[in-house]
């Protein structure tokens, strides 16, 4: 009934056929367990429960386990089958449950989702209402709150507030309005501690709500009326304004970019009048303003090499301009032009600066355009070159001076490497510590690689009533085969055994003449230790005859049985390792009973009239 | 490329990831003293190192291997793993510049109309997937071209994919189906 009778083969598993069953049954039981745990805790009913373990089946069969906490694909189970039954559960109460991050479920719960390719429906923020109502405590006015949340959430959603919104944080606003509305003083941290939303968010649904039309609504006509006009959402109107703003900049500007081309022209005209009137001070000027202009220009493009003789001279004119426009700045305030002249002014004030800007961007500006040409049509020629495996550096396009000055001399070295380890002087502190660690152990020479333990898996005691019982705790616990017939194997204890017929083993007659004497130490141990290592015998036989029937091995367990009080010494101390050496002629000494004496008697009135024999009718079992 | 017939959306691009090899082993220690605008991560083991003209942000590994960060085109981008490589060999290594290769490209788009997410997601089943407690956007996979996009309610579309075609035909891709959400 429990663990092998009904196992059927799964078809089409391929080498998983046989290997990975039993812990996959061990797989699926952990997963019941722990689904059934998580959902108690949530209040879901079986349905939902078994519809998640349908789920997880699912997963383990796409091997969506792997790789994965079992805890965050349990969760993720569970958390669909709320989206898709539609119960008022959030992501975030299953990651308070687990203590684990929302993120981290969400993204499980996504991936099971597409997986599985199941569509989960979007979640409604209605869903929430009444969940939340009850937790706010409004008493008798429970229903009427909740309808009116509900009304208001409505009217969110057509006022397009709720796109891209948590649901929680939609619902805790509409409940706090409708709990205002009804004569409940709700806070908004008793709210919050609810909704489990921020106070910030809150307030911020607040003041959208506000912005609608309809929080200009009394509560009455609220509660009759609705309004036919539908809002943009929030988000919306805050790009719009943006926008807005932007676009009045680029007016700005381009009212701005007009008065300079006038005062360019402006500027023109005045230079060909000076040219005409003072040709000496402009060669002075021109004398003055060249050298400027290279310190100017050598000072600010700092990185930016490429600076050939044609580029300063455009420099020195871009910033000759520059030199006029200060000289004649006063004459233009003189001229007294009004509205250019306030709008002038500020131009003029702006030109300098965009000037001296403009010097150095348009030269370093073409540069890079044109290095960028070059490389492209240079690039297009190595390209097959290139990518032959060459691995030769192109160079085009790459100046190494300024790629010097990426590299620091000996003194910036030194200042940078003593910053360096003032800010990381913990970290090598430790670092340096655990060297010196290690250097002992070593010279002492216990220096060991520390690995990463697996922790021993502690066993519970196993209680259970009958020998029956404690066999089949047992052999759960250790997960031995399912090819089993448990039913026979509890028969064993109560009938008796057959004669034996095993293919290797010699010692069966030794052990079944040794039965009589051992029957009394077989007594006072308990029938689930000789079986511990009865199981450990089976596992060496399992896995070494795997196409065997399990008649074989029912054969082989009385026989096994039989030895078992011989190897019991040696099992009781060798719990957990493997194979068992024979030891039949073994002086078997009464060893300490660590199971209840009832347990010892029962066994022994089961033992008592044995023969150690079992049925062989169930060959045709299997 | 343009996406419809009357509009021509502008896309943007944000970013584009490169990596490439030098082929050698690269002393982190030495970088790190030597380089100007390098910051050692030695506890993770390794060196970024940002470049102002292409403004590039690289992360250099001992291996040999390098990613780069921050370019606005492929050509930018391969420009600045060159310059970063022509530095790495002026301080000395055997540099050599293999296995260039464009990873990862992020662009920008807004289309003119709000989007109706939840109405979005239920027509496009399978590709769209839409958590509103987790992320406010669409998120939208096209596996042909192995990008993804995240739909945005206000309109606006942010597209990864692993190069500039690539995203450019998840555009034009997704247009339609945006347009029949719209508000």
């Amino acid at each position: 009934s429990l663990i092998g009778a009904g196992k059927t083969p799964t078809l089409g598993g391929g080498f998983h056929a046989n290997l990975g069953k039993e812990s996959r049954a061990q797989t699926l039981q952990n997963g019941k367990r722990q689904i059934h745990h998580l959902g108690n805790q949530l209040q879901l009913n079986q349905h939902c429960l078994d519809t998640a373990f349908n789920f997880f089946k699912m997963a383990v069969s796409k091997h969506l386990t792997r790789g994965r906490k079992m805890t965050h694909v349990i969760a993720a189970c569970l958390y669909l089958v709320c989206r898709t039954e539609g119960t008022p559960h959030m992501l975030l109460d299953l990651s308070d449950l687990l203590q684990v991050n929302v993120y981290v479920l969400g993204k499980t719960f996504l991936l099971l989702a597409r997986e599985l390719c199941i569509n989960a429906p979007a979640i409604d923020p209605c869903l929430y209402i009444p969940r939340f109502a009850h937790m706010l405590e409004f008493g008798d006015k429970n229903h009427e709150v909740s309808m009116t949340a509900l009304r208001l959430l409505q009217r969110m959603k057509r006022d397009w507030m709720h796109t891209g919104r948590r649901p929680s944080g939609l619902c805790g606003a509409a409940l706090l309005v409708a709990a205002r509305m009804h004569d409940f003083r709700r806070t908004v941290k008793e709210v919050i501690r609810v909704v489990k939303v921020c106070e910030s968010t809150l307030r911020k649904r607040l003041t959208e709500f506000e912005d609608t039309p309809t929080s200009q609504l009394t509560i009455d006509e609220f509660m009759r009326i609705d309004l036919e006009e539908e809002c943009d959402p929030p988000s919306f109107t805050a790009g719009q304004k943006k926008l807005k703003i932007q676009q009045l900049e680029k007016a700005l500007s381009k009212k701005l970019e007009d008065f300079e081309g006038e005062i360019s022209s402006y500027q023109d005209e005045i230079e060909i009048e000076l040219e005409n009137s003072r040709p000496k001070a402009k060669g002075v000027f021109a004398n003055f303003t060249k050298d400027d202009s290279i310190e100017d220009n050598t000072s600010s493009v700092l990185g930016e090499e490429e600076a050939e003789d044609e580029e300063l001279e455009a420099a020195a004119n871009h910033l000759n301009k520059d030199f006029y426009n200060e000289l004649h700045e006063k004459d233009r305030v003189e001229r007294n032009e009004d509205g250019e002249c306030k709008n002038g002014n500020e131009a003029l004030v702006r030109p300098p600066a965009l000037e001296s800007l403009l010097g150095p961007l348009p030269t370093a500006a073409s540069l890079g355009i044109t290095e960028s040409i070059k490389e492209c049509i240079s690039t297009k020629d190595r390209e097959p070159g290139e990518n032959t495996g060459d691995g030769e550096l192109d160079l085009s396009g790459i100046d190494d001076s300024e790629i010097d000055r990426y590299i620091l001399n000996d003194t910036e070295a030194q200042i940078k490497a003593e910053l360096w380890m003032k800010e990381n002087a913990d970290y090598l502190k430790e670092q340096k510590e655990k060297e010196a660690r290690i250097a002992k152990e070593k010279e002492l020479g216990i220096y060991k690689e520390h690995k990463p333990k697996k922790s021993a898996k502690k066993r519970e005691p196993i209680q259970a009533s009958t020998a029956g019982e404690a066999i089949e705790k047992m052999l759960e616990q250790k997960k031995i085969s399912s090819k089993i017939n448990y039913n026979v194997l509890r028969d064993l204890n109560s009938k008796g055994s057959n004669t034996p017929k095993k293919e290797d083993d010699s010692t069966d007659d030794s052990t079944n003449t040794k039965k009589l004497s051992r029957r009394k130490s077989i007594a006072s141990r308990n029938i689930a230790n000789p079986v511990n290592s009865v199981g450990k015998r089976l596992r060496p036989l399992i896995s070494t005859l795997p196409a065997k029937k399990a008649a074989t091995e029912e054969v082989t367990f009385p026989n096994a049985q039989a030895e078992a009080p011989g190897l019991e010494k040696s099992a009781a101390v060798l719990v957990e390792s493997g194979p068992v050496t024979y030891n039949p002629d073994e002086e078997v000494e009464e060893e300490e009973i660590e199971e209840d004496d009832d347990h010892c008697m029962s066994a022994l009135q089961l033992v008592g009239g044995n023969d150690y024999g079992c049925d062989m009718d169930d060959d045709d079992g299997y | 490329m343009d996406a419809d017939s009357d509009v021509a959306l502008d896309i943007l691009i944000t970013n584009v990831v490169c990596v490439f090899r030098t082929r050698c082993h690269l002393n982190l220690r030495k970088i790190a003293l030597e380089g100007a605008n390098v910051i050692y991560k030695r506890d993770v083991g390794k060196v970024l190192m940002k470049l102002r003209k292409p403004r590039i942000t690289a992360t250099i590994w001992s291996s040999g291997k390098v990613i780069c960060t921050g370019a606005t085109s492929e050509e930018e981008a391969k420009l600045g793993a060159r310059r970063l490589a022509r530095s790495l060999q002026k301080l000395g290594f055997q540099v050599i510049f293999t296995d260039f290769k464009v990873v990862n490209v992020l662009a920008v788009c807004n289309m003119p109309f709000e989007i109706r997410l939840p109405e979005f997601t239920k027509n496009n089943r399978p590709h769209a997937s839409y958590e509103p407690e987790l992320h406010p956007a669409v998120c939208y996979r096209i596996k042909t071209l192995r990008a993804t996009l995240q739909i945005f309610s206000t309109g606006s579309i942010t597209v990864t994919g692993p190069n500039v075609k690539a995203v450019a035909s998840a555009v034009e891709q997704i247009y339609p189906f945006v347009f029949e959400s719209r508000k």
